[in-house]
């Protein structure tokens, strides 16, 4: 990106209190922000060519109790990927939509919705979009135990044909607890 | 003594000896030509395929010019009512089973299905995923897997030509575990879609249409679909009353 062009960014930032942002590769800006001065940015942006809502990323952050959402907007005409980086508290795990800005955001919010249970004040439609014979907790949270829910639901387990048998006696079979447990560190 | 006596309207297989009759029977004339049946069945295979998993790209060249399936008289089929094989190309997640169950309940019997590598198995590498289910013979009957992940178009080859021998020799009769225990395939899909599961298609009164109907095709879970029985109820048009005015003189 051209020098010009971080300066138009950088003029764009000014504006707005408590923002930090670096270039961290070729067309890619890391911006990291308050999550009450998203949507003002986002506004200010939008007016300045960036006017692709790419994605939205949601990470779930359990060490420090909070979501952190990330907003990717593409300019076209600068070439430039901005990534804004909020972060929100877990509990209530509220945000507002960002659907008034940039419309294709009604179906990111929509599945954040459904996989983390986040919920946006504003958003259209917040109906379960992908998963919708599911009846759990949001399955993306890292608190899911996903492993211990498949030996719960599924019962796949009891599949015993005779040639697995002929493998157990054999000495093959599962590995060990133990065994496994390194496996998964690994 | 006995009273025997010759119904007038005989079951195919009545027997009027001294012996009882084995249900599974068949009469020699019934063997000729069912043998015959299974000889053309085998021969002239539509086929459907799910191609929700990776299985879909070892279809093209299985079906088109490098393998052609056509060869073995099999063919794709648009809908699942003129299908005879459903073929379920890899994994399956809680949504696509659904739609598997409502394709597979759609097709005329008798009707088979191959299941694609390990995830239709045991999950395969998506063992420990929460969104797809792991053996596919706890909802629908299967009749073949091919091993691999993802098998080759010659393990799909040679699948199929096996599937022609089973169905050739009349080995292949999944399609009527369905019926004869479909209380317990309703089980499983009531376990994972919650009670309120249920297809248009009235499975038990089609198992009495095949004679297939036994004390495991009825039970507790069944007895759930009964409430969505007027949903799909035939309308009774000899109560509708017409309008005076529509009536011609």
């Amino acid at each position: 990106m051209s020098e010009q062009a971080i300066d138009k960014l950088s003029s764009v930032f000014r504006e707005v209190p408590n923002v930090q942002f670096k270039q961290t590769h070729a067309r890619r800006t890391e911006v990291k922000l308050r999550a009450d001065t998203l949507p003002a940015i986002l506004a200010l942006l939008k007016g300045r060519s960036y006017i692709h809502l790419s994605a939205i990323s949601c990470i779930d952050r359990p060490e420090f109790d909070e979501f952190e959402l990330v907003y990717h907007i593409w300019s076209h005409e600068e070439k430039n990927l901005i990534s804004a980086h909020i972060k929100i508290p877990k509990k209530p795990g509220e945000f507002v939509s960002v659907h008034d800005i940039y419309t294709p955001a009604a179906y990111f919010e929509r599945d954040i919705h459904e996989m983390f249970g986040v919920k946006f004040e504003g958003a259209p439609n917040l109906k379960p979009f992908v998963l919708t014979e599911w009846q759990g907790p949001p399955p993306m949270l890292k608190s899911f135990d996903t492993e211990k829910y498949v030996q719960d639901t599924y019962d796949w387990l009891d599949y015993q044909p005779q040639w697995w048998k002929e493998v157990q006696e054999k000495g093959g079979g599962y590995a060990p607890e133990d065994r496994r447990a390194v496996i998964m560190e690994d | 003594m006995v009273d025997k006596t010759i119904p007038i309207h005989a079951d195919s297989n009545t027997d009027v000896t001294c012996r009882n009759i084995d249900k599974e029977e068949r009469t020699l004339w019934r063997k000729v030509i069912d043998r015959i049946a299974d000889h053309c069945r085998a021969r002239s295979l539509f086929v459907l395929h799910y191609c929700t998993g990776c299985g879909a790209i070892e279809l093209p060249p299985a079906i088109t010019s490098r393998f052609d399936s056509e060869r073995l008289g099999m063919q794709p089929m648009v809908s699942p009512r003129q299908a005879d094989l459903l073929l379920i190309t890899g994994y399956l997640s809680v949504k696509t089973l659904k739609r598997v169950i409502l394709s597979y309940e759609q097709m005329q019997s008798p009707k088979y299905v191959i299941g694609f590598g390990s995830c239709t198995i045991n999950g395969g590498m998506y063992w420990n995923s929460y969104a797809t289910i792991k053996r596919l013979e706890a909802y629908i009957p299967v009749d073949l897997y091919i091993a691999g992940c993802m098998p080759r178009p010659e393990a799909v080859q040679q699948s199929f030509i096996k599937l022609m021998e089973q169905i050739d020799n009349g080995e292949a009769n999944a399609w009527k575990d369905y019926y004869r225990n479909y209380d317990r395939y309703l089980a499983k899909q009531q376990a994972l879609f919650g009670d309120e599961w249920h297809t248009h298609v009235d499975v038990v009164a089609e198992a009495e249409h095949y004679q297939l109907l036994t004390e495991q095709t009825t039970g507790q879970h069944t007895k759930l679909l009964e409430k969505f029985a007027n949903q799909y109820a035939m309308h009774d048009f000899s109560t509708v009353q017409i309008p005076e005015e529509e009536k011609v003189e």
